[in-house]
C-alpha cells in the first residue's frame, strides 16, 4: 500500500512539473498556433535568472519569482516582435525559426554564464520533508504541486475572465472580425507570447533547486512539454492539466517497472500513434491568420 | 438507359447543416450541363461530392456504371472525372509547361513515372495545350506570375490535358474579360460530345450560350431542370434566384 | 517554332545543373593531389559525407516538402550496419572466446543476438545499410502518408521516431554498445582494397559515393515522378484530383532520401572508425536541417555545399572553445534569418543574382516585345 501511495505521489510530482513547463507552451500553441521550440530555453533562462539573482543579489528563490517572470516575458515579447511576426501562416518555418532562436539563447548563455553546472538553493522553509498519507515527501515538491495548480488557476482566470483573455479568444475565433471591432491582434499576440514565455521562466526558476542548471537543460523539457500539449489537446487548459498528470503518473509507473529511458520511449511512441489517429483535438491546424 | 452520371438522394451534412438535401441529378454522356442557383444552393458542394473532396452522409453516386461511394479522390480521378476549382488551383512554383506536364496523367503510377527522361509525347501535348489556351509565350514562367485570367486558362488547359471523360468546372469564367469568356464558351462547345461537362456558373450570358440543359439548385436540392427558355419562365426559379427580370437581367 | 528553341534553352538549363554537379565532384576528386595531409584528408572526407546527408534531406524537404527532423535516423541505421559487420570481423582478435564483440562480453552476454548474425556477411551489411533505412522509412512513411499526416505533424513524428530508436539503442547497451557505440572496428575490405580511414582509398570511396548519390538524386528529380513530387510539395491535395496516389509518391521520395542517408551513414562509419548513438541524435538531425536550409533546400548541390561549408567552418573552429560557441551563436542567427527571409537558402540567392545579371542586357528588347503584345490585345 505504501508503495502505491509513494508511486502515486511521485507521479503527482512529475505531473506538476510537467504542468508548470507545459502551460506556457500550451497557451502559445493553443492560442496562437505557434510551435515554440525555444520553449525549453525560456525555462532555462528562468533557471539561470534564479541562479543569477541568488548569486549576485542574494535574493531568495521565492522573492525572485516576480522579476524572473517579467524578465523572461520581456524576452518572449521581443522574440515575438522581431522573429515570429514575420511568420504568419508558416507553421513549418515557425518550428525552425524558434528552434534557431533556442540555439542562440543556449549559446548566449554558454558564452556569458559558462557551461558548467550551476546550483540554486532551495528556500529554507521548504527544504524539509513531510508525511502525506504515511509516506514521506519533500515539502518543496508539495509546494511545486500547489504552485502549478495556482498558476493554472491564474491562467484560466486570465483567459476566461479578463478583457485581454476575451480579446485573445476573439482573435483565435476570427481575426479579421475581431480586428474590425478594434482589437489589436499584434499587441495581443505579443502579450500572449510574453505571458507564455514568462510562465516558462517561472517553471524554470521553480524546478531549478531540484536539479542542476545548465545551458542544455531546456531540450529535455521542451520534448516533455510537447508530449503534454499533444496529448491534452489544443485550446484546452483543462486538457493540459489532465494530460500533465496522466503523463506524470504514466512515466512514473513505467520508469518504476522498467527504467527512465524505456518510459520515455514508450510515451513518445504513444504520442506518435496519437498524432496519427487523433490529430483533431490535438494539433488541429490552428495556424495564426 | 442509365444516365452517365447519377446522384441518387444524396445528402451532405456539415455538423447538422444540410449543404445537399436528398439531391437527385442525372447527366447524360456528352452533355454540357450548366448548374446554376443562388449562393448557398450547394452547387460547389455537389461538385466537391462528385470529385471526392467531400463525402456524402447518405445517398449514392454512380458514374459510367461504377459506384463512386467511398473511393478516394485519386481513384475517382482515375475513373475519369476531372475538376476545375472555383479558386484557380495550379502549381504556383512550377512553370506553366510543368503544370501541364503534371496534368498529363494517363499513367499515374509511381513506377511508371520513375523512368528517366522526358517522353516526347508529353512534350508535344504540352505545346498543343499551350497553344489552345494561349500560353505559348509563358511556358517557362512560374505559374505564380500569371494574371488571374491566365491562371484560369492554365487550369482549364490542365483539365483538357487530363482528358477526363467527365469534367467539372466551377465558375470557369470568374474574373475573365468578355473576349476571354467567349473564347471559353467556344472551347467548351468543342469539348462537349467527346467529354461530358458540368459547369457551375453565375454568368447567365455564358450559360445561355453553351448550355443545352440547365439544372437549377436551391437549398441543396434540384429546383428545376430544362432548356434556358423553360428555366427563365419558371416562377419558382424566378422567385428563388432570378428576381422578376428573367435570366438576362440576372 | 519558338517553342522548339524554348525547349532547347530548357534542356541547356537542365544540363547546367548536371554540369555543375559533375564539376563539383571532379574538384573534390582532385583534392588529395593538392592536400598531402592524411589527417586533413580524413576531415574533408567527413565533411563530404555530411554533405551527402544534407543532400538526402534536400530531396525529402526541398523537393517533396517533407521535413524530416529525424533524417539522422536513416544515417545512423546505415552507420550501425557497417559498424556491426566490421566489428564482427575483429572476432576473435578483440573479443571473447564465444566469438562475441568485446562490449557484449563485458556485459555478460553469452550468445550473439539473432539480429547480429547476418552481419557476418559484409555483402549483406552493405546491402542492409541502404535497404534497412529505406524499409524503415517506407514503413514510417506508409504510417504517416496513408493517414494523410502532413507538414508539421510529419516533422514531429519523424523526430519522435528517431528519438525512440536512439533511446532503445542506448538502453540495450549489451546488444548495441549503448552510449559508447561500437568501437574498435576492423577495416572494410572491398575488391582487395583495405579502407584505412586516413588513407586516400577511403577518401576516394567517399567521393565516388558522393558522385553516385548526387547523380541518382538528380536523375530522380528529372523524372516525371520527380516533377509530381514537387507538385505535391506545392499543392498536395490538388495533385490527387489528377489521379495520382499522393501517398505512394511521398513514400517513394521519403524512402529514396533515407536510402541515400543510409549510404552516407555507412561510409561515415568507415571515415570515423566507430558508430555511436549520436549519429541518430537530435543534435545531428537538427544540424542537417540547418545545413540544408543555409545551402538551399531546393538545390541538391546547394545542400551538399552548404553542409560542407558550415561543418567545415565548425571543424576549423573546434580548436578554440570560445570560437566554436560564438560560431554556433552566429550560425543560429544566420539560420533564423534564412528561415525568415531566404527560404531558398544561399543557392536561391545565387540563382536570383544570376537571373538578375542575365536579365539586364535583354531588358530593352523585352520591353519592345511587351508593348507589341499588349497592342494586339493578347
Amino acid at each position: 500500500m505504501d508503495q502505491l501511495i509513494q508511486q502515486f505521489l511521485t507521479g503527482l510530482s512529475i505531473g506538476s512539473i510537467l504542468l508548470l513547463v507545459a502551460m506556457g507552451l500550451s497557451i502559445i500553441y493553443g492560442a496562437m498556433g505557434i510551435i515554440n521550440l525555444a520553449h525549453g530555453e525560456f525555462v532555462m533562462l528562468g533557471a539561470y535568472a534564479a541562479w543569477f539573482l541568488q548569486v549576485q543579489f542574494g535574493m531568495g528563490l521565492l522573492i525572485s519569482l516576480v522579476p524572473i517572470f517579467l524578465l523572461v516575458a520581456a524576452f518572449g515579447w521581443l522574440i515575438e516582435r522581431f522573429v515570429l511576426s514575420f511568420l504568419n501562416n508558416r507553421p513549418l518555418d515557425t518550428i525552425l525559426a524558434t528552434w534557431g532562436v533556442g540555439i542562440m539563447l543556449q549559446q548566449a548563455v554558454r558564452l556569458t554564464a559558462g557551461g558548467e553546472l550551476r546550483y540554486v538553493k532551495m528556500p529554507e522553509a521548504l527544504s524539509n520533508s513531510t508525511a502525506i498519507l504515511g509516506v514521506q515527501i519533500s515539502l518543496y515538491r508539495v509546494f511545486l504541486l500547489v504552485a502549478s495548480l495556482v498558476l493554472f488557476a491564474a491562467t484560466w482566470l486570465l483567459m476566461n475572465r479578463t478583457t485581454v483573455g476575451m480579446k485573445l479568444r476573439a482573435i483565435i475565433q476570427d481575426r479579421p472580425v475581431a480586428a474590425s471591432f478594434g482589437v489589436n491582434a499584434r499587441r495581443i499576440y505579443g502579450l500572449t507570447f510574453a505571458y507564455g514565455a514568462g510562465l516558462a521562466g517561472l517553471a524554470g526558476a521553480l524546478v531549478s533547486p531540484l536539479k542542476s542548471v545548465s545551458p542544455e537543460m531546456g531540450t529535455g523539457y521542451v520534448i516533455d512539454a510537447f508530449m503534454v500539449v499533444v496529448l491534452g489537446g489544443v485550446q484546452s487548459l483543462i486538457g493540459t492539466v489532465a494530460s500533465a498528470f496522466i503523463l506524470g503518473e504514466l512515466s512514473g509507473v513505467i520508469a518504476f517497472l522498467q527504467n527512465d529511458t524505456v518510459a520515455k520511449a514508450i510515451v513518445l511512441l504513444a504520442i506518435v500513434v496519437l498524432i496519427r489517429f487523433r490529430p483533431q483535438g490535438m494539433f488541429a491546424t490552428r495556424v495564426r491568420a | 438507359m442509365n444516365p452517365y452520371l447519377r446522384l441518387s438522394n444524396v445528402t451532405v451534412s456539415f455538423n447538422g447543416f444540410l449543404a445537399l438535401n436528398e439531391l437527385n441529378l442525372d447527366v447524360g454522356k456528352g452533355e454540357l450541363r450548366c448548374l446554376i442557383g443562388p449562393n448557398g444552393a450547394g452547387k460547389t458542394t455537389a461538385l466537391d461530392l462528385i470529385c471526392g473532396k467531400v463525402k456524402q452522409s447518405a445517398g449514392s453516386i454512380a458514374f459510367d456504371g461504377t459506384i463512386l461511394d467511398g473511393l478516394e479522390e485519386y481513384q475517382i480521378a482515375r475513373a475519369g472525372i476531372g475538376r476545375k476549382f472555383q479558386v484557380p488551383s495550379v502549381f504556383r512554383d512550377l512553370t506553366v509547361s510543368d503544370n501541364l506536364r503534371v496534368a498529363c496523367a494517363h499513367h499515374p503510377g509511381v513506377l511508371h513515372n520513375l523512368r528517366p527522361g522526358h517522353r516526347q509525347a508529353d512534350d508535344d501535348a504540352v505545346e498543343r495545350l499551350a497553344e489552345l489556351v494561349g500560353l505559348t509565350d509563358q511556358l517557362r514562367k512560374p505559374a505564380a506570375f500569371l494574371s488571374h485570367g491566365q491562371t484560369q486558362w492554365l487550369e482549364i488547359g490542365m483539365l483538357v490535358a487530363q482528358n477526363a471523360a467527365l469534367i467539372l468546372m466551377d465558375e470557369p469564367t470568374a474574373g475573365m474579360t468578355a473576349q476571354e469568356t467567349r473564347k471559353t464558351a467556344d472551347l467548351f462547345l468543342r469539348l462537349k460530345g467527346r467529354h461530358t461537362l458540368i459547369v457551375v456558373e453565375h454568368d447567365m450570358g455564358f450559360v445561355k450560350a453553351i448550355g443545352d440543359v440547365i439544372s437549377v439548385m436551391h437549398l441543396g436540392r434540384l429546383l428545376a431542370e430544362g432548356p434556358a427558355s423553360e428555366i427563365e419562365s419558371n416562377p419558382a426559379v424566378r422567385e428563388a434566384y432570378l428576381g422578376h427580370g428573367g435570366i438576362t437581367n440576372a | 517554332m519558338q517553342s522548339k528553341s524554348a525547349d532547347l534553352t530548357f534542356l541547356r538549363r537542365t544540363n547546367a545543373e548536371l554540369i555543375a554537379i559533375l564539376a563539383v565532384c571532379a574538384i573534390f576528386f582532385v583534392v588529395p593531389v593538392l592536400l598531402n595531409n592524411d589527417y586533413l584528408l580524413n576531415k574533408v572526407a567527413r565533411y563530404l559525407v555530411l554533405g551527402i546527408l544534407a543532400m538526402s534531406l534536400s530531396l525529402s524537404w526541398g523537393y517533396a516538402g517533407i521535413l524530416n527532423l529525424g533524417q539522422a535516423m536513416s544515417f545512423g541505421l546505415g552507420s550501425y550496419a557497417m559498424a556491426m559487420t566490421l566489428k564482427l570481423k575483429t572476432v576473435p582478435v578483440h573479443t571473447g572466446p564465444q566469438g562475441l564483440p568485446d562490449f557484449m562480453v563485458w556485459n555478460n552476454v553469452t550468445q550473439l543476438p539473432w539480429f547480429w548474425w547476418p552481419f557476418e556477411s559484409q555483402a549483406f551489411a552493405i546491402l542492409a545499410g541502404i535497404a534497412i533505412p529505406a524499409a524503415v522509412a517506407a514503413a514510417l512513411g506508409w504510417f504517416m502518408f496513408r493517414g494523410r499526416v502532413t507538414g508539421v505533424y510529419v516533422a514531429i513524428i519523424t523526430l519522435a521516431a528517431m528519438v525512440v530508436l536512439n533511446l532503445v539503442i542506448i538502453d540495450q547497451q549489451q546488444y548495441t554498445g549503448g552510449f559508447n557505440g561500437i568501437t574498435d572496428l576492423a577495416q572494410l575490405e572491398l575488391f582487395g582494397i583495405a579502407f584505412d580511414a586516413y588513407g586516400r582509398s577511403t577518401y576516394y570511396l567517399v567521393t565516388i559515393c558522393m558522385t553516385v548519390a548526387l547523380l541518382v538524386a538528380y536523375a530522380f528529380t528529372r523524372t516525371k515522378a520527380g516533377l509530381i513530387i514537387q507538385a505535391i510539395r506545392d499543392h498536395e491535395s490538388r495533385v490527387r484530383y489528377f489521379g495520382y496516389d499522393v501517398g505512394a509518391y511521398q513514400i517513394a521520395a521519403f524512402a529514396l532520401s533515407a536510402a541515400i542517408a543510409g549510404l552516407a551513414g555507412m561510409i561515415y562509419t568507415i571515415v570515423m572508425e566507430f558508430a555511436s548513438p549520436t549519429f541518430l541524435g537530435v543534435q545531428l538531425s537538427l544540424s542537417v536541417v540547418v545545413w540544408c536550409a543555409v545551402g538551399g533546400r531546393q538545390s541538391l548541390l546547394g545542400a551538399l555545399l552548404g553542409a560542407i561549408l558550415v561543418a567545415g567552418v565548425q571543424g576549423a573552429l573546434s580548436e578554440s572553445a570560445t570560437f566554436l560557441e560564438t560560431w554556433t551563436l552566429v550560425m543560429g542567427g544566420l539560420f533564423v534569418l534564412i528561415v525568415l527571409f531566404l527560404p531558398k537558402g544561399l543557392a536561391g540567392l545565387v540563382a536570383s543574382l544570376w537571373a538578375l545579371i542575365r536579365q539586364r542586357p535583354l531588358r530593352s528588347v523585352r520591353g519592345v516585345h511587351r508593348i507589341e503584345q499588349t497592342e494586339t490585345g493578347a
